[in-house]
């Protein structure tokens, strides 16, 4: 017994280390994917090193040089209304976009994946967590956001915060919906009948099922975490000046659209550019976790 | 499926009395005074605290809460502070221009998404899934704020084809119509890209099951292998995701409202957050949930329909 | 090829038929049909924020007003040019004492529903504006008046509890506009509003538009505006493109960023005036490091509002003078009489006192200039030494926490509807006021005399020495930085002209016709 069992978790451990290169090899072979590990690396290189590849303070006014366009001396991105140097804003901004990103998805899966399996795989907790998950969905995000901003005030750190509880709901409904698709499987009927316990069930064989729409939610979120920090600065409850923030670039941009449209195109490219990334590696991720994909 | 939409309907008002909680409790901890933003910041501090009277906001918390409670028992949602006039008269004068536009922009999101994540997941890997996922990708990535006032400014200043903003014109009016398009795809742009995304994902999920494998095998021609066993396996997740997005799409009208000027819902709740009209958000938070429950109701039953072997006890 | 060219070609132009014709039908500028007269079909006038009601007793904010002013009339109004205060449903006034105020009304006027307009009718609803039980928004504005009598039926004799200088002014406020007593019992005006104003209500749907017509019986004539249209707009952005295309003929408080855009289109014409509204940097003096007059001196000598203003684009008057160049109180040797911009001062100041160790909050409201003022003031007083964090708030919370003094510094402005000295030292200085408009909690016994004096002296001559001691008062303490006086813009349809803009403002449409 103890043989076969010590058998079945060396075999795993190759397998694990099998499926992680061919992953990889697969990711590699997805151009739109490898482009977008590109972008990602370079961001967060440009995040590390922002100050080597900057000459300006990010937050350093010059009112007599204010507006300026794009190719200018000293600015190649020109400067804003304030005379800062876009270019420094746009490489700093990446520093908080990530931070805020990063920091709002991992919350949000944290709380959604729990929420979830623990719905879909129990029936008696499934009524009462639906209900939780209902409560805090039926909820518009941007109103749940101006809510909780409303009442801890406005910083970049209370948006990660309701930005998370906004995600919460959303990855539990899709965990809990693969749980329920993939729970009535015979294997796992097998595995239950076999005395399997429901943690193990759980985490090792629901969850690993549900990892390719996990992944497409939390690129995906990814995205609309950074975008939602826009919406929520273009309401004026994002960053707290002068922070070099895209989103709150973009929205003080728009007031000269007509005059200077750099102002708001340039971090929109980087936030698309971002966002971009993010969704086609998770989408390359999951076409390359899928065993039986065909890679042409 | 009797019994379950009879306990759907006690969880709505479980559900309800749990959103009037949060949104009270929540209105009462967030600072502001709803009285100073009715006087102004002109008005003394004896004609606020005449307000404050007035309104019933001296009373401690639970006395204000189980007053509301009770008149909403009563089917009342009570008075605005700012306008003094019923809440659900305010609601019902939006409601219909947040219905239209959300509507419409599911419409145009349900047609490009699905349209678009089939030729990706049909012609995976070619040169349209390319096409088409970045199309995808790139109406996701635009904040939709940024994508009204870019379209304002090509289609209502620039070209004159469509107006500005306001959605006064009833919908099926060539005017109704005009004023619809540019809202409904500044808001249905991201539903439609994730729906694209959901669609791709799940047809080539299904598309190299077992089950198709065999159909194919058998000889099924290939448009109804996609038609007949793929497509309608599919619509799980995709059903999952309009469901949620119906909600979303509510939300997103917020910002849509504002951008084009159109009196819904949504702008009314943002409106009175920033008033500190407690009845106000209250009345417009009940709706929006009521709604999201229901959708969320049909999308369930429309489940157990598509995939029998979801049930519901 | 050919076939898809020709199909896209008739389909621009059916969109672009489409797109015009109905332009035609919608369009809401002058007509020509009555052959060349001045009247105007209709206007369209975008406003930022819905009226919260139409009642001039229940209501306290700017949109509101816009359609107060003209449905309804007050006893006094200021004219927009002199800023002298002149009868307008009042024929003249007289003071047999300094606590008696006896006005004669003017005769043969009738509300919109056909009541007359008489001295009961200002009896009735002054009584109703301070009555307690009523919870006006503005009661305060006859917080002096002791007692109300009808003399006869066009003589109305008000007493107050002490000499009130700024009486008249109090008069002419849009709040104190005479509503039809008939009406009031038996409507509800602050959806259905009856004045005896030169516009008669219509229609109002709650967020979306207030319509009002032409008033056929106004004594002064009908204006040339038969329908004028209030739509709610909220984004400012779209306003203007309305304005662009067409759809709203009249726009104001333009923002400064967007100002050029405006100035370049080619339908509308830009009318500016200098106002009495200002903005200005206060220190919170409830927190004892702010009373040392040198960290005062110190901030003020940092900031360089030359710089800012010129951030503006012409939308700012720069004067020291707390007391607008517009505003009564206001004498030009006071442009100068505060601490000028000096950083080497700043800097020598910051680090002989060591100012640059505590960290301060700069708090601002998240609108309109506030956000302006406050980056570029943080990076002056970073310039200098100091060590600031911005802290935006929404609205609501910004009034919640400055009311409170939880903040070192932070941005007010006053937008000053009477015009009148005393209406801006009083509430925002004086120290009764502290704890509620008196945010910055400032309290100095020798400026609370001059105000008080200000308020009680009914000598227009002394009040004006009595309102310029004070004003250089607060300069000479450096109690607030005065950041700019405002300038009040407009934009309308270029068909069209006459438009009277007030510098508190305000604005009167009645005067307007086609060109």
């Amino acid at each position: 017994m103890a043989e076969t069992v010590a058998l079945t978790s060396i075999k795993k451990e190759k397998k694990k280390e099998k499926t992680f290169i061919v992953i990889t090899k697969r990711l590699l072979k997805n151009k739109l994917a490898v482009a977008g590990l590109i972008i990602i690396a370079l961001q967060i290189a440009m995040a590390i090193f922002a100050p080597f590849i900057t000459f300006h303070d990010p937050v350093k006014q010059n009112l007599n040089l204010s507006e300026l366009p794009m190719f200018s001396e000293n600015h190649w991105l020109g400067t804003d209304n304030y005379g800062r140097d876009v270019w420094s804003r746009i490489v700093y901004g990446a520093r908080i976009s990530l931070i805020v990103g990063i920091v709002a998805v991992t919350l949000g899966l944290i709380g959604g994946v729990i929420l979830g399996m623990l719905g879909g795989y129990y029936k008696k907790l499934d009524g009462l967590i639906m209900r939780i998950v209902d409560l805090l969905f039926s909820f518009p995000g941007i109103l749940l956001a101006m809510l909780i901003i409303a009442i801890l005030g406005t910083s970049l750190i209370n948006v990660a915060i309701a930005i998370s509880i906004w995600s919460i709901p959303t990855c539990a409904r899709i965990v809990r919906g693969s749980v329920l698709s993939i729970k009535e499987k015979e294997y796992i009927m097998a595995m239950k009948s076999l005395g399997a316990s429901d943690l193990r069930i759980m985490f090792k064989h629901i969850l690993p099922n549900a990892f390719a729409p996990i992944i497409v939610f939390a690129t995906m979120r990814m995205a609309t975490a950074i975008l939602s920090t826009a919406s929520l600065s273009y309401l004026g409850l994002g960053a707290q000046p002068p922070t070099p923030e895209w989103g709150a670039m973009i929205s003080q941009g728009q007031a000269f659209m007509w005059t200077s449209p750099h102002l708001t195109i340039i971090p929109g490219i980087a936030i698309m550019l971002t966002v971009f990334a993010f969704n086609v590696v998770g989408d390359g991720l999951r076409d390359a976790i899928d065993p039986n994909m065909d890679i042409q | 499926m009797i019994a379950m939409i009879v306990r759907r309907f006690f969880q709505l008002i479980f559900l309800l009395f749990g959103i009037t909680f949060l949104v009270f409790s929540s209105m009462y901890l967030a600072p502001g005074d709803p009285a100073s933003m009715i006087g102004g910041p002109t008005a003394t501090e004896s004609d606020l605290e005449a307000i404050r009277d007035d309104l019933g906001l001296n009373d401690p918390f639970l006395t204000q809460y189980g007053r509301y409670i009770a008149n909403l028992a009563q089917g009342d949602l009570g008075f605005s502070y700012q306008t003094r006039q019923p809440v659900a008269e305010a609601i019902a004068i939006r409601f219909p221009n947040t219905l239209k536009l959300a509507v419409a922009s599911m419409i145009i999101a349900i047609i490009i998404g699905i349209f678009a994540g089939l030729i990706s997941a049909l012609k995976h890997n070619s040169w349209l899934d390319v096409t088409s996922t970045t199309f995808a990708l790139g109406g996701i990535s635009i904040p939709n704020f940024w994508l009204g006032s870019i379209l304002i400014l090509i289609f209502s200043v620039n070209l004159q084809w469509l107006p500005v903003a306001g959605l006064s014109d009833p919908w099926w009016t060539a005017e109704g119509i005009k004023q619809l398009i540019l809202p409904a795809i500044t808001l249905g742009t991201g539903s439609a890209a994730m729906i694209a995304r959901m669609v791709r994902s799940s047809m080539l999920e299904v598309v190299r099951a077992d089950y198709v494998r065999t159909a194919r095998a058998k000889g099924v021609k290939e448009r109804s292998v996609i038609w007949i066993h793929t497509l309608k396996n599919a619509m799980i997740p995709v059903i999952t995701v309009i469901g949620l997005n119906f909600g979303a799409l509510l939300g997103g009208t917020i910002i849509t409202e504002k951008v084009f000027a159109i009196n819904g819902v949504g702008r009314l709740m943002i409106d009175a957050i920033a008033a500190r009209d407690f009845p106000m958000v209250q009345g417009s938070v009940l709706l929006i949930a009521t709604l999201f429950v229901l959708v969320n109701l049909i999308v369930d039953i429309v489940y157990t329909y598509i995939d029998p072997r979801i049930k519901y006890q | 090829m050919k076939k898809n060219w020709f199909l896209m070609f008739t389909l621009i132009t059916a969109l672009l038929l489409a797109a015009c014709s109905s332009d035609d039908s919608s369009s809401q500028s002058s007509n020509e049909s009555s052959g060349g007269s001045k009247e105007v079909e209709s206007l369209t006038y975008a406003s930022l924020t819905d009226a919260v009601g139409l009642s001039p007793i229940m209501t306290n904010d700017s949109a509101s007003s816009n359609v107060i002013e003209h449905v309804y009339e007050t006893l006094f109004e200021r004219d927009a040019e002199t800023m002298e205060i002149k009868p307008l449903l009042a024929e003249s006034y007289e003071n047999p004492d300094e606590l008696t105020w006896v006005i004669k009304l003017k005769q043969g006027i009738k509300f919109h529903d056909g009541t007359d307009f008489n001295a009961e009718a200002v009896k009735y609803t002054f009584d109703k504006l301070r009555d307690p039980a009523t919870a006006a928004p503005r009661a305060s504005l006859l917080e002096p008046v002791d007692t109300i009598t009808v003399i006869d039926d066009y003589t109305v004799e008000i007493k107050t509890k002490y000499p009130y200088g700024p009486f008249l002014a109090a008069l002419s406020h849009s709040n104190a506009a005479i509503v039809s007593p008939t009406a009031d019992q038996k409507q509800d005006l602050m959806k259905e509003p009856v004045g005896t104003g030169p516009f008669k209500f219509v229609s109002w749907t709650p967020g979306d538009q207030v319509v009002l017509e032409a008033n056929p019986e106004y004594r002064d004539g009908p204006p040339a505006v038969k329908k004028f249209i209030l739509k709610v707009v909220p984004e400012v952005s779209t306003a203007i493109s309305m304005l662009q295309a067409g759809e709203v003929q009249f726009i104001d408080k333009l923002p400064t960023e967007q100002l050029s855009r405006i100035e370049g289109m080619k339908n509308v014409n830009v009318e500016k005036v200098n106002g009495t509204g200002e903005y200005y940097l206060t220190f919170n003096f409830s927190r004892p490091e702010n009373q040392d007059p040198e960290f005062r001196k110190a901030v003020a000598s940092a900031i360089d509002r030359d710089a800012f203003i010129s951030k503006l684009n012409g939308l700012g008057v720069r004067s020291d003078s707390v007391i607008g160049p517009q505003v009564f109180g206001y004498q030009d040797t006071a442009d100068n009489a505060g601490t000028p911009y000096d950083l080497e001062t700043a800097k020598e100041l910051v680090k002989k006192n060591g100012y640059d160790k505590r960290p301060i909050t700069l708090l601002t409201a998240n609108r309109g200039n506030f956000v302006l003022m406050a980056e570029v003031v943080q990076a002056q007083l970073a310039e200098a030494g100091f060590d600031v964090q911005i802290e935006t708030m929404e609205w609501a919370a910004f009034l919640d926490t400055a009311r409170a003094g939880n903040y070192d510094l932070t941005f007010l402005s006053w937008s000053n509807v009477t015009a009148d000295g005393s209406e801006l030292l009083y509430p925002n200085f004086h120290s009764d006021n502290v704890g509620s408009s008196n945010r910055a909690q400032y309290s100095n016994p020798e400026f609370d005399k001059l105000v008080e004096a200000s308020r009680t002296t009914t000598n227009q001559e002394e009040r004006l020495t009595i309102l310029d001691q004070a004003n250089r008062l607060m300069l000479q303490d450096d109690a607030v930085v005065v950041m700019y006086h405002d300038v009040v813009t407009a934009a309308l349809s270029n068909d069209l002209q006459g438009l009277i803009l007030d510098p508190t403002g305000k604005w009167d449409i009645s005067a307007v016709t086609a060109k």
